[in-house]
This record gives structure tokens, sequence and C-alpha cells, in this order.
């Protein structure tokens, strides 16, 4: 694979896989114990 | 007060949410449609309007769904006033009527995951074994069986059916993913799949096909606009951060998504020419999976393992959409008072009759397909209106805001109140354009014709012509006091 398609791909996945797993790991490690009524 | 069930933890929210937005969409549409529209260059605008057309929506869904406590209809009448409560019910049609084919395409994955399980599809010609099993009983009885799954599921209520189904689902859903891709990567060949998928074809760009492929992609994939979200969003507890949930579930879609692409592309082209790799993308959502991935599976080593690996995942993802369609639908039902039990049987009932049609008849199914999946952009600019009539910044500070969260601030407010309404004239202009010049130049205003401007004007008509002559009694049944939440 050319250079341009290896960057691509990682500027791809990063932004997507990277994002989800960030958001992820954030959103579970954040969660507030306090248990909240609704 | 009534005891109002929530979901038991944020991951949970997330999972159901992931179950929701990730379908066959993003296994059997994403590839080809990049691969059709210039590869890198195309996943440049989806990524772009995941941010100004379906994240936008997503946290209006969740935030009207936590605010109000309703359903689809009750939501708009709480929060924008009964007058519009027909916006709701416009909403709440698309959707159902979507349900009623998609219990249909979810019959089709279990079909092909027990076939490919059970060897049935080794030794066959792809292309007749489909045709044959269209045209037999087994499409109507799979129908069944996936409503009545679904039925299941819903029936056991929030935390017991909804988040336990996509606890388990969703996570064997990526795993069977990345098995799926790491055996697509490591076939010889298989970097002409990923050239094409992710070399940059920047003149692409400058094509505008390519900008509203994106957009409707991903408009359609992320289940942003359709009330899906709307509905989970009841259930969320009221201090959830639903900024971040929604932006988690929209790359969490998008990464299904490229994980689908690149499952399928590398292997279809590590074995076959180019030429013959694209007919393969271009054969239309079924044909690429119900005739050529069999075919490309079984020219792969362990291809009898992977092929119904791949079609249980493309089964989980059907599955996980399509009780979140059940759930709107009873829950809609449940506003109305009644209780949880009774209106999951009603909506299965529904589901299974009024499937029937799509079940046995490719052009009632395409037909349908092509009215409500358009119409679901029309429910992506109700949402963004119901905002926008409320105020966009009161709707921040009342709804979506929590202490402690991410914010939505004036970018949140600008995007949901101009940009998508300009996206979705856009999108949609593109789309009957289309209708007119290229599917049906000759019959485009016929209200009979599968593909036709005429028939999209009829079925919505009817649908808004209803909800209008009802809207007064639809508003006041959807917010009456709530009888049962609960299971």
């Amino acid at each position: 694979m050319s250079g341009r398609t290896w960057l691509m791909m990682l500027l791809i996945l990063g932004l997507n896989w990277g994002g989800f797993v960030v958001s992820l790991w954030y959103a579970v490690t954040h969660e507030s114990t306090r248990h909240d009524q609704s | 007060m009534a005891k109002h069930e929530t979901f038991s933890s944020r991951w949970g929210i997330i999972l159901a949410g992931l179950g929701m937005a990730v379908g066959t969409g993003n296994m059997w549409r994403f590839p080809r449609i990049a691969a059709q529209n210039g590869g890198a260059a195309f996943l440049i605008p989806w990524i772009l309007f995941l941010f100004i057309w379906s994240l936008p929506l997503l946290i209006a869904e969740f935030s009207i769904g936590r605010g109000t406590r309703r359903g689809v209809v009750g939501a708009f009448a709480s929060l924008v006033g009964g007058r519009f409560a027909w916006m709701g019910g416009f909403v709440a049609v698309t959707t159902i009527m979507i349900l009623f084919y998609y219990s249909v395409v979810t019959g089709w994955t279990l079909k092909y995951f027990l076939a490919a399980l059970t060897g049935q599809l080794s030794g066959v010609t792809p292309g007749d074994y489909w045709d044959g099993f269209l045209s037999s009983w087994q499409p109507i009885f799979f129908h069944v069986v996936a409503a009545l799954a679904g039925m299941f599921i819903i029936q056991r209520g929030v935390v017991k059916g909804i988040e336990l189904a996509n606890k388990v689902m969703i996570p064997a859903l990526f795993l069977l993913l990345i098995v799926a891709v790491v055996r697509s990567v490591t076939l010889p060949g298989s970097e002409r799949g990923l050239e094409f998928l992710f070399n940059p074809d920047l003149s692409a760009l400058s094509n505008y096909r390519t900008w509203l492929e994106g957009l409707t992609q991903s408009a359609w994939s992320t289940g942003a606009g359709w009330g899906l979200i709307l509905t989970y969003g009841i259930y969320l507890k009221k201090k959830e951060d639903v900024v971040l949930s929604s932006t988690t579930i929209g790359f969490g879609d998008n990464s299904a998504s490229l994980l689908a692409g690149i499952a399928i592309l590398p292997v279809a082209f590590s074995i076959l020419p180019t030429d013959q790799a694209l007919e393969a993308m271009a054969a239309g959502n079924e044909g690429l999976m119900f005739i050529w991935v069999p075919q490309l599976f079984a020219r792969i080593p362990g291809g009898g393992v992977f092929l119904p690996l791949f079609f249980l995942a493309l089964f989980f993802a059907a599955l996980s959409s399509l009780i979140a369609m059940i759930e709107l639908a009873t829950r809609v039902l449940m506003d109305g008072g009644m209780v949880r039990g009774r209106a999951v049987k009603l909506v299965t009932g529904a589901v299974i009759l009024l499937g029937l049609p799509s079940a046995t008849s490719r052009d009632v199914f395409n037909n349908q397909d092509w009215v409500w999946g358009l119409g679901l952009m029309i429910s992506g600019l109700f949402i963004s209106q119901a905002v926008r009539m409320y105020g966009a910044g009161k709707f921040c500070d009342d709804h979506v805001n929590v202490p402690g969260g991410l914010r939505a601030g004036w970018a949140y407010q600008f995007v949901i109140t101009w940009l998508v309404p300009i996206e979705f004239v856009l999108m949609f202009g593109w789309w009957m354009f289309q209708a007119i010049t290229v599917y049906d130049p000759e019959g485009w205003w016929n209200p009979v014709h599968v593909y036709s401007v005429g028939t999209c004007i009829a079925q919505w008509g009817a649908a808004l012509a209803l909800l209008l002559a009802f809207n007064r009694r639809i508003a006041a049944a959807s917010t009456r006091e709530l009888a049962e939440v609960t299971v």
C-alpha cells in the first residue's frame, strides 16, 4: 500500500476508533456513582 | 408518582444505543457506498456529517426523551404543545412502517446464519439459493420468528430485556467483526481492498454526489432522527450526560461501519479482479450480502467457519435494531395507558401481519424501503424543528446540559437550528431529483410505481392527513397521566 493510503487509514481509524475508545472509557470511568432518582 | 424504570448503568445505555444504531446499514450499505464513491474521499464527508447531522439529532432525541419521559408522540406534544403532536406522530409512523419490513430483513439474516452454520450454502449457486429462498414460505416463517424474538426481549422490560440483550449482542457483534477483519486483512492481496477503501481520491470531493452520499449514509446508519434514541432516552437517569453518551454511540456506529468495510472489501479484492469486485459492490444491499458474500467466503481458507460467524454478526446487528423499533411502538401505546405486556403483544401482532406483504413481495419491500427511508429525513427535520420551536438555548439549559457533563453550547444551537434544515433540503431535494431524473423518469409521478415521487407523496400524505385529522385526540392520549412506566 502507498504511504498516502497508510496515512489516510491511520487518520480515519484513529479518529473513529480513537474517538470511540476514548469516549467509551471516559463515559464508563466517569459515571456518577450517586444513585439519583429519575 | 409512578416509578420509572431506568437503565442500570451508562455501559448499559451505550450498548443499547449502539444496538439501536448498528444495523444492517453498517454491514451491507456502508462498504458498497464507500467503494462506489471514492473510498477515503467518501469517508471525509461521512465523518463530517456525523458531527453536523447525526450527533446533534442524537443529543436532541436523548434529551427530549429524558426531559419529557414520553414516547415520540407524547414527547412532541409535551415539548412544543399538543398542536404539534402530529409531528411526533409522523416520526412514529415512519419508524413503525420501517419496523414492519425490518422484521423481514432480520428474518433473512437469521435464515442465512442457520444456512451457513449447517453448510447449506456450500455447493450451491448463491443467486439461485437466494431466489429460491425468497420464493418459498421461509421468509414468512423467519419474519415471524424475528418478530417473536423481539417481543420476547421487549416484554422483559428495559433492564432485563433491552439492556441485557444488548450487553450480550453488541460486544459479541464487535468481537465477530474483529475476527472477520483479521481473516480479511491476512488474505494474500487484501491490500488491494484496503487501498481501494483508504486511498484518497480527492477529486471525488469535487463531486456533490460524494457529499450527499456521505450525509445520507450518516443519517441512515446512526439512527439519528428515527425517534429510537428518544425512546431509550425515557429510561435515562436525570443527570445522565447525554452529550457524552451520544458522542460515544456516534463514534461506535462509525467504527462498526469501518470494521464491516475492512471485513468485506479486502476479501472481495483479494479474490476477484477489480472489475468483478466493483460489480459485487454494485449488486445492491441484498445482492452483496446474500449472493456475493457467500461466494467470497467460500473461496477463502476457513471460509466455512467465518461465514456463519459473519452472518451471526449481521443477525445481532439486525435484531438489536429491531428491538429498538418494537420498543418505540410499544412505548407509544404505553403512553396511551396500555401496560407493557399487552402493548408489546399488540405491536408484535401488527408487525407479523403488516410485515407479510414485504415478506412475500420484493416490490412491496423495495417500495416501503424507499418511501419510509426517505421519510426518516423528514423525521430528522421535525426533531430539529421541535428544538427550534422550544428555543435552542432554552432547550440546552433545560434538557441537554447537566452539572459536570459535556456541554452543548452556541455551536450546537447553530447546527440544530440552521444547518440541519439546510442539510435536509439538500439531501431530500437530491433524492427527489434522482427519483425524477434517474430512477423513474417516465412515471415519477405515479403513486403505484415502486421508486416514484408519487408513491412517497401518496403515502406520506395519507399518514399526515390522518395525523392532522386526529391530532387533538392523539395529543390527549399521548400525554395522559402515565399509569404504568415499569414492566
